[in-house]
């Protein structure tokens, strides 16, 4: 269940790295822990990204940091959508609870 | 086993053994011309053995197994043992070559380059490898492609070509008999008949060159070629590809430069003209 009230932290691990190879039309992850490749859509890279610093952040503050280059629309559904990813960033093993 | 013999095709050695003599004479003569390395330490072993002792004289029945085995294969009649041993040789390759990065590819080359096709069984990869072979291009194999992660080329594996059905009369008509194995009736996927490829193809089997072209053909539609993105390409890739995710990272490497670098194009074609002729305008504007 994404966490509507967006204090559950995540980050990424230096142990968490991954390879990143943009093709025209999508963004790969190879990540080396698990050796398995990701195929992925934005937001993903831009939330990965935003990430690289492995400081602790949680969907309100991923929301701010992604708003400054990005218009989200309404904040309330924008920031339930970046938990939601950033949920099933953990369940694939590309980011943990902080 | 009592019967055997040990091939060399591009950079994997096989021993075959069987339990008849048959497939192996078949090998023999159709594997004549590739290099006498008997006694070699060979990469994989392929054997072809009765699937019960009572089987290897009454109904004789072929069960293929080697270093590598799948518990479900369906056991086969003598009479194709010679496809046994070659499914057999692809088994191996397939689950245990860790070299390269194999795509289940044909390829062919020119001028050092190589141009790689890319599709199902049916697509008409092996048979417009086969034919192009003939035209002025060297073949280099019609199952698997082998692209080294380090370097980015296309190694050879021209091992013989499987042609099946309409194929067998169209390329026996372009290359004669004499380098046409036994027709094999009703098998699995139809009638099989295999091809030994040029002298050329066999001396130069050592030879790589780099990827210059890819092309995702389809016989037996109107004639149309289309582009595809990156990321449909790098997926059908994964998908052609038997040990992508055994490789690592090399492969990942490896096969996102390949995607990268080298133009791609789906055609169909719905004759072998059709498609001579999309082949040599797309390696013209784009290879």
């Amino acid at each position: 269940m994404p966490d509507l009230n967006a204090t559950t932290a995540y980050r990424r691990d230096a142990s968490d790295a991954v390879a990143t190879c943009i093709l025209n039309d999508l963004t790969l992850f190879y990540h080396h822990r698990s050796g398995q490749t990701h195929m992925v859509i934005s937001p993903v890279p831009e939330i990965m990204e935003r990430m690289d610093d492995g400081a602790p952040v949680t969907a309100q503050a991923m929301h701010d940091r992604l708003a400054r280059d990005f218009d989200l629309g309404p904040q309330e559904e924008a920031i339930a959508e970046i938990a939601a990813h950033l949920d099933a960033l953990v369940v694939l093993g590309l980011v943990r609870p902080a | 086993m009592r019967h055997h013999i040990t091939l060399r095709i591009g950079p994997a050695t096989f021993r075959i053994g069987s339990a008849w003599r048959q497939p192996i004479e078949q090998l023999a003569r159709l594997y004549a011309a590739y290099p006498d390395v008997q006694g070699a330490i060979a990469d994989f072993t392929v054997r072809l053995q009765p699937t019960s002792l009572l089987r290897r004289f009454v109904r004789p029945s072929i069960f293929i197994t080697g270093d590598h085995g799948l518990a479900d294969a369906a056991p086969m009649s003598l009479a194709h043992g010679l496809l046994a041993a070659e499914m057999g040789m692809n088994l191996q390759m397939a689950l245990g070559w860790r070299r390269h990065l194999l795509l289940h590819a044909s390829s062919v080359e020119k001028d050092g380059r190589v141009l790689v096709m890319t599709g199902e069984s049916g697509s008409g990869k092996s048979t417009l490898s086969a034919l192009l072979g003939e035209r002025g291009w060297r073949f280099m194999g019609d199952e698997f492609a082998l692209l080294d992660c380090d370097t980015g080329a296309i190694l050879p594996f021209p091992r013989l070509v499987s042609l099946k059905n309409r194929a067998i009369d169209v390329v026996t008509g372009a290359v004669g008999e004499a380098r046409m194995g036994p027709l094999l009736t009703a098998t699995a996927k139809g009638d099989i008949r295999h091809m030994v490829p040029r002298a050329d193809a066999v001396a130069r089997m050592d030879e790589g060159g780099m990827p210059a072209l890819l092309l995702f053909p389809r016989f037996g539609h109107a004639a149309d070629v289309r582009t595809l993105g990156q990321g449909e390409i790098f997926m059908r890739l994964t998908q052609a590809s038997t040990n992508y995710v055994a490789m690592g990272e090399p492969a990942f490497t490896g096969l996102t430069r390949f995607v990268r670098q080298v133009p791609a194009r789906a055609i169909d074609f719905a004759s072998g003209e059709e498609a001579f002729a999309m082949v040599d305008r797309l390696w013209e504007e784009l290879a």
